[in-house]
């Protein structure tokens, strides 16, 4: 009775995760007024990838989802982790840890050889705008929507991160975000 | 009550754009029409506080409508807004000879538009 | 400025509405080139210049704004005869056309490359020098007229010209005064305008409050046209309007309408008119050929011999740009259509109200397991509910049904801008554009269908003088022919040219290796021509800089069996070739079976399947390191989708067989088990997994992963054309 139990909480339909709540403003809003148009801070979606704490800009990101089953594509980039329906549409996820020389090779999420592990309770699919077609890229975790001004962002010194799918460092208070070119590292 | 805005332009989705800036001003209600013969029609069956009519309309022009509108006893002291494109001055000066209030270029941002509206109506 | 989501798509929405219509007319200008103008035609593509500018003026897409206000401003000119409709005229319209489409798909992407732009730009500056090289503006007649100033207040600058223009072209001009009763108005000035619109033109329409009459509304309609006064009248009897030839004094009754005042002197009928002079204002019975004038619609001469346009080579390819595709991905549909899927929705509400129920009976928690009656109470509903989402869904495929005469359109173009640019002469035949077809078939076919035609007029017709003296007609006859049949379409594509060669197939296929001299020699011509589709093959002997990169025939298949389509030639040297193409009338539903291999599950389209057996290990033999099977004495290739996929296989010591492809190219797909067969709605794969080899698209089996469906056609390339050799029949 249990698992009928748990069907039928899936059969009323539940929304995905609100990404509204998610939003910590660097600058509160009064002092925001006083800004001169060139300190106009950007915002960004901050989400953990194995240890570190990468950004990309919120405008890019169309929506999050918890990480359904995946279909994989055979003979596929390795990269491409499988494909999932979100309402409807078939959209591709990418794994960008390897691009990151996180891990050796992508996990394996989709197919029977599932390895155990390689998803969490909190790992999560951003769909991100894409001018070739919207495509899904798997997170260990969503931290949150921060604002960074330009001067919050230092760019990155020689020998920091290889690639130019790196675009810079921003800082807010303590916190390191890596911001990232999210087509480069997808390319 | 909220103030009605009746709007005449025959690009549907200019409409909606210039619909959707005037119902973000709080407390008012846009009532949009394609040609100048549905303005008129809508005009003499209701009340309305402002209008924002288009220039360049096929038919009955945004200025016979201007034209027509100041000479009726019942929307002569009502605001009017035209719009034109870049380029039309003269047509802009007619518009404003006849009676109209206020005129925007395209393309505006529709703050410009909120502004306005606010100021006429007398909205805080 | 930036434009929200919505108005972006509500723009383009809009714009892809005026340019669908903008295609209409000028393919029909196209046809038309050295007929007569009509004026109804060059006012419509004005007015959807005109709608365009207004556009995208209002959302700040100044590229589209500008080159429209050009392209306004030409066909302005040439309404009113200022400028010849010459060859090189329609070409820089049909290529200013062109250029909205490649702009607006970047809008509407939020793009903007430097390369549209530029275009936009050139094309913009090109049209400038025809407006440039008209007939110069002569004195303002408007001013001659002295027009009552009150009038002038309202008419736009642009009635102002085109009244201005009238003049010039000794059109006589009326005031018509009409007077209707408020409630109806509409309907008494739409059979006056269309009345009025027959004779001559609708310059302006000035409505004006009726002074005694409160329930009135009047109207003074200012007119051009060529018709005698008295024939106008005459026209208007049965309306409520009186016609007031636009030189006499008009005395108004003082309320708020407009008099028109004119000090003009009346003309004595007959009199000849000379339109510079400013009193020949006139309603003259030979309003046409004032002396010196060029009447408002000139039968435009044919361009000479010169006016060839020479190609651009530069430009990304005119049809390959998305002109053929959906900007936005909407429909028009029949209302009807609509209602009757509202009818299904409704009916689906009631299932799932009823469904709720029954759930929220079961998930009160603490209660005994749900019993039989509600057992069967689910059950009903679950067959009700299939029923009825298999109505919705046939409602919603109808809905996305669109006549092939949309790509055919397009398609007469290119025949006609390729047959003028390489010197030939051709005829288009169109027929069965009317059959309706899948949206997204119909912008997938775009381009192939574009190619096929491209290569007839290009590699297939001859040039007039070779028909001549091979006893042809000059005017070769190059057709398309859509027919349906029973839940598919065939697409045939003729050309009564030279046929394929088979000889230099046959010369290019030992050249290139991919037969031997031998095997060429032993195929038939129906085999050597099918050659043709195999990638890499080209029989032009240098690229032309017309067709791009030659033949390219092998993508045109590789499409066509992406839509789960077949496409085969049929050609007779000297006579002749054909295309057919065969196609699913829907690509939404197909009627799939689905097997595991592996542990993974797909889907195969049923219609690929010729048969289902089975076979155990060892009856599997080898030839030359192949894998065959035999099939009822006939020999065929075997293919595991395991070792084609790439996946770890499982040890069986039987598989099923699935049977695909015809004829001579059979080929046995081997899998794990068979699970059954269903309807699916099969969704291509788009955007990065557009190229995935032998997957056609992804469907949803209700389950909550999507299943991969294959593509039988590409795996039979994949295995059976990489061993290059006949199949041992």
């Amino acid at each position: 009775m249990a698992a009928f139990a748990d069907i039928l909480k899936q059969f009323f339909y539940a929304p995905d995760e609100d990404v509204g709540e998610l939003f910590r403003p660097s600058i509160p809003a009064d002092e925001m007024t006083l800004l001169a148009s060139q300190e106009r801070p950007g915002e960004y979606l901050a989400f953990f990838l194995a240890q570190e704490c990468y950004a990309i800009p919120i405008d890019q990101v169309r929506e999050i989802v918890r990480v359904p089953p995946l279909t994989e594509i055979p003979r596929s980039a390795d990269n491409l982790l499988g494909v999932i329906k979100l309402r409807g549409e078939i959209l591709p996820v990418y794994d960008v840890k390897m691009r990151l020389k996180l891990c050796e090779r992508p996990p394996k999420i989709a197919g029977p050889e599932v390895e155990p592990g390689s998803l969490t309770s909190t790992s999560r699919i951003l769909i991100v705008r894409d001018p070739e077609g919207d495509v899904g890229v798997l997170v260990d975790a969503v931290r949150e929507v921060i604002r960074l001004k330009p001067s919050e962002i230092e760019s990155l010194a020689p020998g920091i991160g290889g690639g130019d799918h790196l675009v810079g460092l921003g800082h807010l208070g303590t916190d390191l975000f890596i911001l990232l070119d999210i087509h480069k590292a997808l390319a | 009550m909220a103030y009605k805005i009746l709007i005449v332009e025959d690009s549907k989705a200019s409409r909606e754009f210039i619909a959707s800036a005037v119902e973000s001003v709080g407390g008012v209600e846009a009532f949009t029409t394609s040609t100048g013969f549905d303005a008129l029609k809508l005009l003499s069956r209701q009340r309305f506080d402002l209008i924002i009519t288009d220039l360049n309309m096929p038919g009955i022009n945004g200025l016979e409508l201007i034209n027509f509108v100041k000479k009726s006893p019942t929307y002569r002291e009502t605001p009017l807004f035209v719009i034109t494109t870049e380029g039309r001055e003269q047509d802009r000066a007619k518009g404003l000879a006849l009676g109209a209030a206020e005129y925007l270029v395209k393309p505006f941002e529709p703050q410009q538009l909120e502004g306005l509206l606010m100021r006429y109506l007398n909205i805080a | 400025m930036t434009t929200s989501t919505k108005g972006l798509s509500d723009f383009v929405a809009e714009a892809t509405e005026i340019l669908d219509a903008l295609s209409r007319d000028l393919a029909i200008l196209d046809r038309r080139r050295g007929e007569r103008l009509e004026p109804d035609l060059v006012n419509g593509i004005f007015r959807s210049a005109h709608s365009l500018k207004g556009l995208a003026a209002m959302f700040g897409e100044q590229r589209i704004a500008q080159l429209a206000h050009q392209t306004e401003d030409l066909l302005d000119r040439l309404r009113l005869g200022r400028i010849e409709l010459t060859e090189k005229v329609v070409d820089a319209l049909i290529e200013s056309f062109d250029t909205f489409q490649v702009v607006l798909a970047e809008t509407s992407r939020r793009e903007r490359s430097a390369v549209a732009t530029e275009r936009a730009e050139a094309v913009s500056q090109k049209l400038a020098q025809f407006i440039d090289s008209g007939t110069v503006e002569q004195s303002d007649a408007l001013d001659q007229l002295e027009l009552d100033t009150q009038v002038r207040n309202v008419l736009t600058e642009y009635e102002e010209h085109r009244l201005r223009e009238n003049l010039r072209e000794g059109m006589a001009v009326w005031k018509v005064r009409a007077v209707f009763d408020l409630s109806d108005f509409d309907q008494g000035l739409a059979r006056l305008n269309s009345k009025l619109k027959s004779l001559g033109e609708v310059i302006s329409t000035l409505p004006s409050a009726d002074p005694g009459d409160g329930t009135g509304i009047a109207f003074d309609i200012i007119f051009g046209g060529k018709v005698e006064t008295e024939k106008l009248r005459l026209a208007l009897t049965a309306l409520p309007a009186s016609v007031h030839p636009l030189f006499q004094f008009q005395p108004q009754p003082a309320e708020p309408s407009l008099p028109l005042e004119q000090l003009v002197s009346p003309t004595p009928p007959g009199a000849e008119p000379e339109h510079r002079s400013p009193v020949r204002v006139a309603v003259s019975n030979a309003p046409q050929q004032a002396s010196g004038a060029l009447p408002a619609y000139a039968n435009p001469r044919f361009g000479t011999a010169d006016a060839m346009v020479r190609p651009s080579p530069k430009q990304p390819d005119g049809e390959g740009d998305p002109v053929g595709r959906g900007l936005t991905q909407t429909v028009r549909v029949d209302i009807g259509r609509l209602d009757s899927l509202m009818d299904a929705v409704g009916e689906l509400l009631l299932i799932k109200a009823n469904v709720a129920r029954l759930a929220e009976q079961a998930s009160r928690g603490g209660k005994p397991p749900p019993g039989q009656l509600w057992g069967h109470e689910l059950h009903r509903e679950s067959r009700l509910l299939e029923r009825k989402l298999d109505d919705l869904q046939k409602g919603i495929l109808e809905v996305r049904m669109v006549p092939l005469g949309q790509v055919f359109d397009k398609l007469a173009r290119t025949v006609r801008r390729i047959a003028r640019e390489s010197g030939k002469e051709v005829d288009f035949l169109m027929r069965g554009g009317e059959v309706e077809v899948d949206k997204l078939i119909v912008e997938a076919l775009s381009d192939p269908l574009m190619h096929i035609v491209r290569n007839a007029v290009d590699h297939g017709v001859e040039t007039p003088d070779e028909r001549e003296r091979l006893s042809k007609r000059p005017r070769a006859a190059v057709a398309i022919r859509a027919m349906q049949r029973g839940n598919q379409v065939v697409i045939e594509i003729s050309d009564d040219g030279r046929g394929l060669d088979e000889e230099r197939i046959r010369e290019v296929a030992v050249r290139t290796g991919i037969l031997t001299r031998a095997q060429a020699e032993e195929m038939t011509p129906r085999e050597l021509q099918r050659l043709i589709f195999l990638p890499g093959f080209s029989t032009a002997s240098r690229v032309s800089e017309l067709s791009g990169r030659g033949v390219g025939l092998d993508v045109v298949k590789t499409n066509i069996s992406r839509l789960s389509g077949m496409i085969d030639t049929h050609s007779e040297r000297g006579v002749g070739s054909t295309f057919t193409i065969t196609l699913p009338e829907t690509l939404a539903i197909v009627r799939a079976l689905v097997v595991s291999v592996s542990g993974r599950v797909y889907a195969v389209p049923l219609n690929a399947v010729s048969e289902i057996t089975s076979i155990a290990e060892s009856e599997v033999r080898t030839v030359e390191g192949r894998e065959v099977i035999g099939l009822r004495g006939k020999t065929i290739p075997l293919a595991r989708l395991a070792r084609v996929f790439e996946l770890p296989e499982t040890e069986l010591r039987r598989c099923f067989i699935l049977v695909v492809g015809l004829a001579h190219r059979r080929l046995g797909i081997a899998v794990d088990e068979l699970l059954g067969q269903q309807d699916v709605v099969v969704k291509p794969l788009g955007g990065r997994l557009r190229h995935t080899p032998g997957i056609a698209g992804a469907t949803d089996l209700g389950d909550r992963n999507p299943v991969l469906v294959l593509d039988t056609g590409a795996l039979i390339e994949e295995v059976v054309n990489s061993e290059r050799r006949p199949e041992l029949v």
